[in-house]
């Protein structure tokens, strides 16, 4: 019988996901069988177990700073070596657990007016459901398995809401860059967590502090590996050209995967596994220098994009670099906090970002020509930053001749292949 | 080609122009003003127009074909109207014999019925497998006989420019690269103040400053390589925008005769933007950056784009990058066509009742005559037809209810005094609460006019920067008025607008050191947790969270008490610093309202109180906020020229002059401005501290009947909202619409001027008591105080343009969202302070989105007239564009004889008479009961309780509830 902490935990992982499931059960029985108003209870009755379960984990764990494992069972069992459903309670679980499912509530509620009437409404909501049951999988995830598989879950529903309008072209293509950063970025954690695995026994949160005690270069390899995937989540150099493309989604959507939770959930992976980044100083360095780089990379573009979206896509991204930086050096409460109050910053910004003519209108409408702090140093490079920074540093360009040899690669042995494949047909028609 | 010869720039000149006209002109949608979307097509016929502009853009002309169909099958066309629209086209020909058993009406007929715009063969196929023995027979023999039949009846696609080329051959689509760079340029070049860093360099011009960045370091994009170095030539050499036009197009191989048509695709393949630079060339005060826009520079960059773009696909594709030789690279298309061509036969033969054999026995001849009617039936004239078919059923829906209403319309009695009369914009929103107010009885009457009350003025009100106009785009201003802070109020106005500006600046730095790194970083810590508690609280209480804030701003900051500054002395020629006059003199304040009362025919007979309302709408998140605005006021909100009109009308010398004019104002008569909320139906009023006391209890009523009637509008349009529930009850449908207007997440605030369909000219009486569904403009015009019909004249000159841009934007955007209005909102993304796009880039958006036209009926507006067909024939022949409107049937025309009621239909023979087929419509006690449990459009109706000639005995319909007037 599970005490009360572990019914709240259930409630919060299991409660979305089981109300979208009831949504796609019913588009598959017949596509108008619920009306919106009924997806909308539904989706929003999960969402609200969910905050209702955090908020039992939160009252019955208390507010000491102990962490806590709790062990439902096994996950997935071959022979002797077997994944444990293992769940973990701290502080930070908390705090993630909480920040997500209250906005993910309140956009809930936000979009069930924006995309009323809407083709998608099921879909949406659907989504929605998915993605909060992933964020509280990552959140109280006691094993690193158990957190690839809500990471993955967000991955999924973050490249599905940008392709929400998929009948235009734009969105797919942005849908699909992102899908494919992740994709590589995924790459990394498997390899981590697979060689966690061969070394540790286990990944469970609770173990990693083990990691102390593996040899310099395996750990800083393991930790380097683990920041590639949160680099790719969290739009962090080289990988942040999919971020401005990410703004084709409704706005809601947006507002929740690139303003506030989503975004941040790379960084949240680097503050679980700080005790592997402390054994690690090299890739603590190597997160330095990315998310300084990227914070001022995002910052010269959020001053000269001059769409609502994007300027406050750069904004979110170059404060995300600061917060790296602040885990890389070793303030995990203060990047926490920091987190936190951006993530709640900028759901509402986003959300507002369609009112701007009208704020403009308001605050008067005179241009603001206030130059940025590099320019006052350097005003000679302020021409080139400014071509620059409006161009997004070519990384979109630079990134697809990054992949272009593989493409290459791929295409030359497809078609190789073909060529191959009709000779020997060819040669069967002769013999036969 | 030589650059530089002088015959060459004319015909690049004149391609640039072609561009320009199918090019949106729409100017930055800080003030959205409706217009014919086609409005440089205007002095073509209106079909001739939108087919033309449809081959040039590839935009839809009409609704589709099965739309029409389904509008057919659904009732909503009849027989009757197809019939007549077949005939009207083919005269007498349509009784020419085609075939032995079909003429070629049934020809047509059956052609618009049946489809058979098909190209593939799958659909005959399918057929052919679910026929019967009989039908089977007869499709072989349709294929059979296609044979012996020339080539397909309609046009071949053809191609303008390389993209589209490239995009048949699936190759690469030069347009991505080209566009994701231009829009980036085109954007930070026009961009009005949105980003934090302008774009250095931008008075150098569109072509010098991308130009100019190049040189600095921009580089080439990955898709356009060798672009940067063709860029940093022209900054070296200064090169101008026609030059590198030219030379764009001599290394794309365009020659002459495909120059116009290659430009002005080329333009329209980003219209929005394009549009943007052309609009702004021509509207230089429209744009508040003054950044020198031109078209030609615009080109200038995308060709120079287009060409690397195109040369890099082409050679990767090994593809000619020389026009002629990338055009016969082209597939012949013509081997499915067959079956095509096997479909249309099996249909005819269908229509005619011809089996196999008897397809098979036509002779040659036959077939070719047959094949010579089907082709002059194309799918385009098809829908052309439809079309007038759509319209011409509702025409008589509206026709015959203003016949119905006629033998029981209510005339004013004028021997006995209203209790109120209330003044609206002639504002098709405005018709239910009009409905409303009459059906409190014969002592309530309305009259409709172009919301800016005659009164066509630049207003700065008090917290206004610079003074804006507000009056049709048309009038330009020769008065300025402003408003003051009454003299008591002095230091608190001082003091308030002093803290208001701290305030407001508070604001505006937050917006953007929160978009900085280290602002960023600060104002998170600072805010994020104070933003997220406004945010829970903004969205799940939109209403009680903004109804709380004002009421605390009111009484913690209230705004000081203010006047107009209207009247000026007669000798005073003080000019304001934009050289405007300061107010009106009282001989022109005089003639202002004088022209308004004769204009609305109010001569006699004034009520106590005589309310004057302007409209303008109050939304969140809404880019379009402006598109809800009053039209008649530029796009702005009408209550300044209401409150200006009221103060006008009671000025004692004023009315003193007014009565040499024959219009003798009685001293116990009071007008009041006021401003109508359309999104919220709130309504206030101007200057009610002047109310003489004696007028208290007058207003009081008069105000409580407004009060029911906005209630009862506001619940007339929830019917049109499915999330709010039905019926419903005025309350609740004033909390539904309160609610709506207040709510960020709310994509359809209100629906506008969707629906719109009629205008009617005329005394209230042609159309007092009939419901008609919030869908009709209507003027209030007496013709019996017109004998020269000057007053029609007028107002059809000024009413008439404003109505058809408004019905044409509607259309347009209805009839093909995605290219002539801006697609659904979801995804919209306010960029520059310019206008919106999709997401992260893409193409400028105009017109309207797709919530606001959901509903609409896609037709021309009928205009009805209460004068004769010699007058509005007179008075087209005087104003020349109404003459344009008319006669190029922009809008359509009728008129209603003022004495005997006869009704005439203006048709391409001119005038006809138009005899009512249908006089027994529904008439129901009241509004409510017509539409209380309706979503759909509905028919004219009678209401019985707004023609009842006694005043009920008690309040009957309403429900009572607390009321107290609301001030402004």
């Amino acid at each position: 019988m599970p005490d009360i902490l572990q019914w709240g935990l259930i409630l919060s992982i299991a409660a979305p996901l089981t109300c979208s499931l009831i949504i796609g059960l019913s588009i598959l029985v017949r596509r108008e069988w619920l009306s919106e108003n009924a997806i909308y209870k539904l989706c929003n009755t999960g969402l609200l177990l969910a905050f209702s379960g955090s908020l039992i984990v939160l009252f019955s764990h208390g507010f000491n700073n102990t962490a806590i494992e709790v062990d439902a069972g096994h996950w997935i069992s071959i022979g002797d070596y077997e994944i444990p459903a293992l769940l973990y309670v701290d502080s930070l679980a908390l705090a993630f657990s909480l920040l997500g499912s209250a906005l993910t509530l309140l956009v809930a509620r936000f979009s069930q007016t924006y995309l009323h009437k809407e083709a998608g409404f099921a879909r949406f909501f659907l989504l929605l459901g998915v993605f909060a049951t992933g964020t509280q999988l990552i959140a109280f995830a006691g094993a690193l398995d158990l957190f690839f598989a809500g990471w993955e879950a967000i991955g999924i529903c973050s490249a599905l809401f940008i392709g929400y309008f998929y009948e235009r072209e734009e969105p797919v293509r942005s849908a699909i860059r992102a899908f494919t950063t992740y994709r590589i970025c995924d790459a990394g954690f498997l390899v981590a967590i697979v060689s966690i695995h061969e070394l540790l026994g286990s990944t469970s949160i609770s173990g990693l502090m083990a990691a102390e005690n593996l040899g310099g270069v395996t750990v800083t390899l393991i930790a380097v590996m683990l920041m590639i995937a949160a680099f790719g989540k969290s739009a962090q150099l080289p990988f942040s050209s999919w971020l401005p493309r990410a703004m084709e989604g409704p706005t809601p959507s947006s507002a929740l995967f690139y303003g506030s939770v989503s975004i941040h959930v790379g960084l949240f992976l680097l503050l679980r596994i700080s005790p592997i980044l402390e054994a690690a100083p090299v890739a603590q360095a190597l997160g330095i220098v990315v998310g300084l780089s990227t914070a001022f990379y995002a910052a010269a573009i959020a001053r000269t994009h001059t769409d609502a979206k994007g300027a406050l896509a750069h904004a979110t991204l170059a404060q995300t670099g600061l917060i790296l930086a602040e885990i890389s050096l070793g303030f995990t409460t203060f990047a926490l906090i920091h987190l936190v109050c951006h993530a709640l910053l900028r759901v509402w910004q986003y959300l507002r970002a369609p009112n701007t003519m009208a704020d403009a209108h308001e605050f008067g409408h005179e241009p603001h020509h206030a130059p940025s702090l590099l320019a006052k140093i350097f005003p000679l490079t302020s021409n080139w930053l400014y071509a620059q920074a409006l161009h997004r540093f070519r990384l979109d360009d630079r990134m697809d001749s990054a992949v272009a040899p593989f493409l290459w690669l791929a295409e030359s042995l497809a078609r190789w292949d073909e060529q191959l494949r009709r000779s020997l047909s060819r040669r069967q028609d002769n013999n036969s | 080609m030589k650059p530089g010869h002088s015959t060459e720039t004319d015909v690049l000149e004149h391609a640039l122009q072609t561009a320009r006209h199918i090019l949106p002109d729409q100017g930055p949608i800080g003030v959205f003003i409706h217009h014919n979307t086609l409005h440089s097509f205007q002095h073509l016929r209106f079909h001739d127009a939108v087919q033309e502009a449809a081959s040039l853009t590839g935009a839809r002309p009409y609704l589709d074909l099965h739309e029409f169909r389904a509008a057919f099958h659904a009732g909503r066309i009849e027989e009757a109207d197809l019939a007549a629209a077949i005939r009207s086209h083919l005269g007498e020909s349509g009784d020419e014999a085609i075939l032995a058993t079909l003429s070629r009406f049934q020809l047509w007929h059956h052609l618009m019925l049946e489809e058979t715009a098909m190209t593939n063969t799958v659909e005959l196929d399918w057929q052919f497998r679910s026929a019967s023995p009989a039908e089977r027979k007869l499709i072989q023999a349709a294929h059979k006989r296609a044979d012996d039949l020339p080539a397909a009846p309609y046009e071949k696609p053809h191609y303008n420019r390389h993209a589209e080329v490239l995009r048949v051959l699936n190759a690469a689509d030069s347009d991505v690269v080209v566009h994701d760079e231009l829009i980036r340029w085109c954007a930070a070049f026009l961009d009005q103040g949105q980003a934090l860093t302008p774009m250095p360099g931008r008075d150098l011009g569109f072509l010098q400053a991308v130009a100019r960045m190049y040189a600095k370091g921009a580089g080439s994009p990955r898709g356009c390589p060798g672009v940067a170095e063709d860029f940093q030539s022209i900054a070296r050499n200064h090169t101008p925008p026609h030059t590198v036009i030219r030379e764009c197009l001599h290394d794309l191989g365009i020659e002459e005769q495909q120059l116009t048509s290659f430009i002005s695709a080329t333009a329209a393949a980003l219209n929005g933007w394009a549009g943007m630079f052309a609009r702004l060339e021509h509207h230089e005060a429209e744009n508040h950056a003054h950044t020198p826009a031109t078209l030609a520079e615009f080109m200038a960059v995308r060709l120079v784009l287009e060409r690397r773009a195109l040369g890099h696909i082409c050679s990767q594709a090994r593809l000619p990058l020389q026009w002629p030789a990338l055009l016969a690279q082209v597939p012949d298309m013509s081997v499915c066509q067959r079956s095509g061509n096997a479909l249309i036969l099996y249909k005819i033969a269908q229509g005619a009742g011809l089996d196999a054999a008897g397809l098979e026995a036509i002779d040659e001849t036959q077939l070719n005559t047959l094949w010579q009617a089907v082709a002059t039936c194309t799918p385009l004239k098809r829908r052309e037809l439809w079309m007038d078919a759509y319209e011409s059923w509702y025409y008589r829906q509206i026709l015959n209810g203003i016949a119905a209403l006629r033998p029981k319309r209510l005339i004013p009695d004028t021997q006995q005094r209203p209790a109120a009369q209330y003044m609206f914009c002639m504002d098709e929103r405005e018709e239910s609460i009009r409905r409303a107010v009459e059906e409190h009885g014969p002592d309530y009457q309305t009259f409709g006019l172009a919301g800016f009350f005659g009164v066509a003025i630049d207003y700065q009100g008090l917290y206004d920067h610079k003074p804006a106009a507000y009056c049709p785009v048309v009038v330009t201003p020769a008065h300025e008025v402003h408003e003051t802070p009454l003299y008591t109020h002095r230091d608190w106005h001082e003091l308030r607008n002093s803290l208001r500006n701290v305030w407001r600046y508070a604001r505006r730095r937050t917006h953007f050191e929160s978009r900085t790194l280290s602002g960023g970083a600060g104002l998170s810590l600072l805010l994020g947790p104070v933003y997220a508690v406004m945010a829970a609280i903004r969205i799940l209480l939109p209403r009680g969270s903004v109804t709380t804030h004002e009421r605390v701003t009111e009484r913690v900051s209230p705004k000081p008490a203010t006047r107009l500054l209207a009247v000026r002395d007669t000798n005073s020629t003080i000019r304001t610093e934009r050289g405007k006059l300061l107010g009106f003199t009282l001989e022109e304040a005089t003639e202002r309202v004088t022209n308004v009362l004769r204009s609305i025919g109010l001569v006699e007979n004034f009520a106590p109180i005589v309310i004057a309302l302007g409209h303008g709408s109050t939304s969140l998140n809404n880019p379009h906020e402006s598109a809800h605005d009053c039209g008649a006021c530029g796009g702005r909100r009408g209550g300044a020229n209401a409150r200006l009109f009221a103060g006008l009308a009671n000025e004692p010398e004023v009315r003193i002059a007014l009565r040499s004019k024959g219009i003798t104002i009685p001293a116990d008569t009071w007008f009041i401005g006021g401003l109508h909320d359309t999104a919220d139906d709130n309504i206030s009023y101007s200057d009610l501290a002047d109310l003489p006391h004696a007028l208290v209890d007058a207003f009081e009523q008069a105000d409580h009947v407004l009060d029911l009637s906005r209630r009862m509008s506001a619940a007339e349009r929830c019917r049109r909202f499915h999330n709010a529930s039905l019926p419903i009850t005025p309350d609740a449908g004033l909390h539904h619409v309160e609610t709506r207007a207040r709510q960020l997440a709310q994509p359809r605030p209100e629906y506008g001027h969707c629906t719109n369909a009629v205008a009617v000219v005329g005394r209230r009486s042609l159309t007092r008591g009939l419901h008609l569904d919030r869908r009709a403009f209507l003027i209030s015009y007496d013709p019996t105080i017109d004998p020269e019909h000057q007053l029609l004249e007028r107002i059809l000159a000024a009413a008439g343009p404003v109505g058809a841009g408004i019905s044409l934007e509607y259309y347009f955007s209805a009839v093909d969202n995605e290219r002539y209005g801006c697609g659904t909102k979801l995804p919209h993304n306010v960029i520059g302070l310019l206008g919106i796009m999709n997401g992260h880039k893409s193409d400028l958006r105009t017109g309207l989105p797709l919530q606001m036209v959901e509903l609409h009926e896609p037709m021309r507006l009928l205009i009805i007239a209460e004068s004769t067909p010699e007058a509005l024939l007179g008075i087209a022949g005087r104003q020349a564009e109404v003459r344009e409107l008319v006669v190029n049937r922009w809008v359509q025309l009728a008129c209603v004889d003022p004495d005997t009621g006869a009704m005439y239909m203006f048709t391409d023979k001119g005038f006809v008479p138009y005899v009512p087929d249908k006089l027994d419509i529904p008439l129901f006690d009241n509004s409510a009961a017509r539409h209380g449990l309706h979503r759909q459009h509905l028919t004219p109706a009678l209401v019985a309780a707004a023609l009842r000639r006694s005043a009920p005995h008690a309040e009957q319909t309403v429900h009572s509830m607390e009321h107290r007037p609301r001030y402004a």
